[in-house]
């Protein structure tokens, strides 16, 4: 083979007989014997073994329900094709700015997008996930202003929960609930303006809420926040039809990407979503494109105010990120290019409009209690029951339909108990009408 | 060598006024956003209003003014920038991978949970740990992850409050220091010995009962293996602290030998580098954790644990330090990496471990009259040289390179090299262009510096000014 002729070439111009020479240098008593992992095979089998195990997953093709932060919404052929230009997914962080002006103009495009999105001024080039953003948007607000005291709606997820606090690890930062109101799933106002002082750090709203209710009481946070940062978690497909945080005050804005373009793969990789104001802009994490022009006076882009990071800044950096989620950016600036605005604000228009049905449908089905939210849900719809159910979300998936997760899956750190026997089921704009119907059938049998 | 990139005076897409030709299905009724709660609709909304094909067009324009692993060498040092297999891409586009919620019942999703299952196994197997989490979503999130365990194994002994303090090479990548100093402790860092190894005094000096810590990757960012790593291991304990794998470096070591039995407590993975999952023009990536039996407990919540034939999601870690992801991990890059291991299996591991430290030290050898390589001359999967011998800058250097259309070596760093380029040419390339890159390399040693700083001029633009870039701050378009 001619490959090995190079090799044998090469040894020896190093003047080496063999191979293993090149490891003398590791001791005898740290030399690894010998490895459990089957040899090597060939791509046809590899294929032939993935799609069996690819086989062994149900989900497409069943009716789904399932949301709460990842959904399955109609994804433009384009944008796969585009994810899989090699220029883009085989190439590095964009360190030869000259070499690599197509990843950077994408960049700055989804940069640029995502303002127009959130009515921000500025948004970095990407995060890990929206969970993750949160963190990091968390300890941004600690850098501003030094504060102590986090306010959370006593509804956030525990999972979204436990990821901040892995955040906060390192400072002393304490988190402190606020109420929502359990008749209407609004903020409870009062509440929350008692407990703003002047140790708090910071409050964080979500649109929709951890209920999945359109909060009309986020909308003017910026009214009794004081001097603290307002970070909003906000989905952004709902920005399609609702107010965006710039316009209501917010400080910092985080969201999951996911919908924009990207397939859910069983929960990665997603899209961290991170925007703000322009004077915290130095006191940011992550990467950011900026424009600039090259020696000809040609517009160019590079990667920007780098002293916040880590590679330059070391132990003082703002945060430890560096490898990020760019593919995912890209993917959610050519999904947003494609279905434009018109596009976007059908796709929030009939996933309202698929929640109102849903819940028309299951009051008429006499299953649910006389108490339900009074709120309006955006994707996920929150409905008690009037009996409890056991194991709805397997009686389900034995009828082909995914979703029916329990509010206590999400909210075990306090509220679950406080809506007894409510389930989530959660719609986009692929919602249609036989899908409530067979749901609305299956429950006939199930409750 | 004659190239040129692709150079297009490409528009920003918000400038295209092509008219929106998607079509989203489904009809909206009328009045179906009447009964929102005042005030919360939106007035305005400026997405772009562009057609199909010119969105495409737009973008695959400028792709072609972006270089990649698929068009040639990238040998840039750390990163591991091998060739991505073409079938991983194919894999993780199956519907029964790609189209599938988290949030499923787990007799649904067997498949994935076996995908991660034979990951933990193999991984586990080729760095001889005990317990491992596939969570973290990039190297720098493992660290942090393999910090936090770092806490709540001093926390659970009592000592999280003496124990303040992490000690880091001057070698070291600065995530390392930045994920130490994010997860509350000081970082004390200390110098490289003469042989740009970890000088074991220096590391006596700093360890202290006060030490939580030590954190290395071997071989380190010179490319060069502590040979004392043992000793190291046992300095680190006996003061009662732990040994921590930075795993950017791990093709170098890949089925030679593990950080296991090197005596590191806890190890990250970078499935984006080692296990050739593409780098998405910056990510995404993965980085799994993988720790000793005495730190399993530790772990982030859940693991894929099985019953017999069945896999299931594991919250029975009892002293978790919770969670640092929303779900369970970039799964898309995991099946990616299975893919990558299941395919080239132990033999092919091994040798493409062994294939890229002959490539780094034939480079390093071919480059050795010319620059300065400073430090033992052996090598394992990458070479620092610096360019200070031959009077021209790294970065010019860096510039003619990537004019002659193949990337540039990561330059400035590790830091305690001056005007250092870092070269990791990987396994995937043959000896033909690893000979044309010296030679281009060594070429550019007799253009005069006028000329290097004109470089580069075949790409889609000339050099570019940082400095304005950083003073008169544009980080979004300003259309309306
Ligand atoms: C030595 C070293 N450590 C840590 C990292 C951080 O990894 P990541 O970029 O995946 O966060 C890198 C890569 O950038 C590296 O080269």
């Amino acid at each position: 083979m001619s490959v090995n002729q190079e090799h044998k070439e090469m040894l020896d111009f190093l003047q080496i007989n063999e191979k293993s020479e090149l490891f003398s240098d590791v001791p005898n008593n740290v030399r690894k014997k010998d490895l459990k992992i089957n040899r090597g095979i060939s791509e046809f089998e590899l294929l032939e073994e993935a799609r069996r195990y690819s086989m062994m997953n149900q989900g497409p093709g069943m009716i789904n329900f399932l949301g709460n932060g990842l959904y399955d919404r109609v994804i433009p052929t384009s944008v796969d094709s585009l994810l899989g230009r090699t220029e883009f997914l085989t190439s590095y962080t964009p360190y030869q700015a000259e070499m690599s002006q197509g990843v950077l103009q994408s960049l700055f495009e989804y940069q640029s997008l995502m303002c127009q999105l959130t009515g921000m001024d500025v948004t970095n080039s990407s995060m890990y996930d929206g969970y993750s953003a949160l963190g990091e948007a968390v300890r941004m607000a600690h850098r501003i202003n030094e504060k102590a005291e986090v306010l959370l709606p006593e509804t956030i997820y525990n999972t979204k929960l436990e990821v901040i606090k892995s955040y906060l690890a390192g400072l002393s930062i304490k988190l402190i609930f606020y109420k929502i109101n359990m008749e209407t799933g609004h903020i409870d106002l009062e509440d929350l303006k008692n407990r703003i002082n002047d140790n708090t750090c910071a409050i964080v709203c979500e649109q929709p809420n951890g209920l999945g209710i359109i909060d009309e009481n986020v909308f003017s946070l910026h009214e009794i926040k004081k001097n603290a940062i307002l970070i909003a978690y906000v989905d952004p497909v709902s920005l399609g039809i609702l107010k965006e945080p710039g316009a209501y005050g917010a400080d910092i804005v985080v969201a999951e990407g996911q919908q924009l373009g990207i397939h859910r793969s069983f929960g990665g990789p997603l899209l961290g979503i991170l925007s703000f104001k322009n004077e915290y802009i130095r006191r940011s994490p992550g990467r950011i494109i900026g424009e600039s022009v090259d020696s000809n006076g040609k517009r160019a882009f590079v990667m920007t105010l780098q002293t916040r990071e880590q590679h330059i800044r070391r132990a003082k950096a703002m945060s430890n990120i560096c490898t990020n989620q760019a593919l995912m950016a890209i993917a959610a600036a050519s999904y947003l290019s494609i279905v434009g605005a018109e596009g976007l604000k059908k796709v929030a228009t009939l996933t309202y409009q698929n929640s109102k049905k849903l819940k028309g449908a299951l009051l008429k089905s006499g299953k649910l209690s006389d108490n339900q939210l009074t709120g309006k849900s955006f994707s996920d719809l929150l409905v008690s029951f009037s009996t409890p159910v056991e194991k709805l979300q397997d009686k389900l998936y034995d009828r082909g339909i995914l979703g029916g997760v329990p509010l206590s899956r999400f909210l075990s750190h306090g509220k679950g108990e406080v809506i007894p026997n409510s389930f989530f089921f959660s719609v986009t704009e692929k919602t249609n009408e036989s899908d409530i119907n067979q749901l609305i059938g299956a429950l006939e049998v199930i409750s | 060598m004659s190239y040129k990139q692709a150079s297009y005076d490409e528009p920003f897409i918000g400038e295209l006024r092509s008219g929106t030709t998607y079509k989203i299905p489904g009809k909206v009724e009328e009045k179906v956003l009447d009964d929102l709660p005042a005030g919360s609709g939106r007035e305005k909304l400026p997405l772009p209003e562009v057609a199909e094909y010119d969105v495409v067009r737009h973008f695959t324009r400028l792709s072609q003014m972006n270089y990649s692993v698929d068009i040639g060498m990238y040998p840039l040092g750390s990163c591991t920038m091998k060739f991505n297999p073409k079938f991983a891409d194919r894999i993780s586009t199956f519907e029964g991978f790609s189209e599938i919620h988290p949030l499923q019942p787990e007799k649904s999703v067997q498949g994935s949970l076996k995908i991660m299952y034979e990951l933990q196994e193999y991984l586990k197997d080729l760095s001889d740990m005990d317990g491992i989490t596939l969570q973290p979503l990039a190297g720098a999130h493992g660290e942090y992850t393999g910090i936090l365990i770092i806490r709540k194994y001093h926390e659970d002994r009592g000592e999280l409050d003496k124990r303040t303090e992490i000690i880091i090479p001057d070698s070291a990548h600065g995530t390392n220091p930045a994920s130490a100093a994010m997860g509350g402790f000081d970082v004390v860092e200390i110098p490289s010995s003469d042989k740009g190894t970890v000088d074991l005094e220096a590391l006596k000096a700093a360890l202290s009962n006060k030490t939580a810590a030590f954190m290395i990757t071997n071989p380190n960012t010179l490319g060069i293996f502590e040979d004392q790593i043992t000793e190291i291991a046992r300095l680190v304990h006996d003061a009662g602290a732990l040994l921590y794998y930075d795993g950017a470096n791990f093709n170098a070591i890949m089925g030679i030998t593990s950080p296991g039995l090197m005596g590191f407590d806890i190890v990250h993975f970078n499935l984006h580098k080692t296990f050739a999952t593409p780098h998405g023009g910056g990510g995404p990536g993965s980085g799994p954790v993988a720790v000793k039996e005495h730190l399993k407990d530790f772990l982030p919540v859940p693991t894929v644990s099985r019953d017999g034939d069945i896999y299931f999601l594991d919250y029975s870690h009892p002293k978790s330090i919770g969670r640092v992801a929303a779900y369970y991990g970039s799964f898309n890059m995991m099946l990616r990496a299975w893919s990558y291991i299941t395919y080239h299996g132990s033999d092919g591991l091994k040798e493409n471990t062994i294939n890229a430290v002959l490539n780094a030290n034939y480079l390093a050898r071919k480059l050795s009259g010319k620059f300065k390589i400073p430090y033992k001359a052996l090598k394992k999967h990458e070479l620092v040289l610096s360019t200070e011998n031959t009077g021209k800058r790294a970065l010019d250097l860096a510039k003619y390179l990537i004019d002659h259309g193949i990337h540039a070596p990561t330059v400035y760093f590790p830091l305690i090299v001056h005007e250092d380029m870092m070269i990791e040419p990987t396994e995937t390339v043959s000896k033909a262009d690893l000979d044309q890159y010296a030679d281009v390399l060594i070429k550019g040693l007799n253009i005069d510096d006028a000329e290097l700083k004109s470089m580069p001029k075949n790409l889609s633009v000339s050099r570019i000014d940082e400095v304005k870039a950083a003073k008169d701050l544009k980080v979004k378009w300003d259309l309306e």
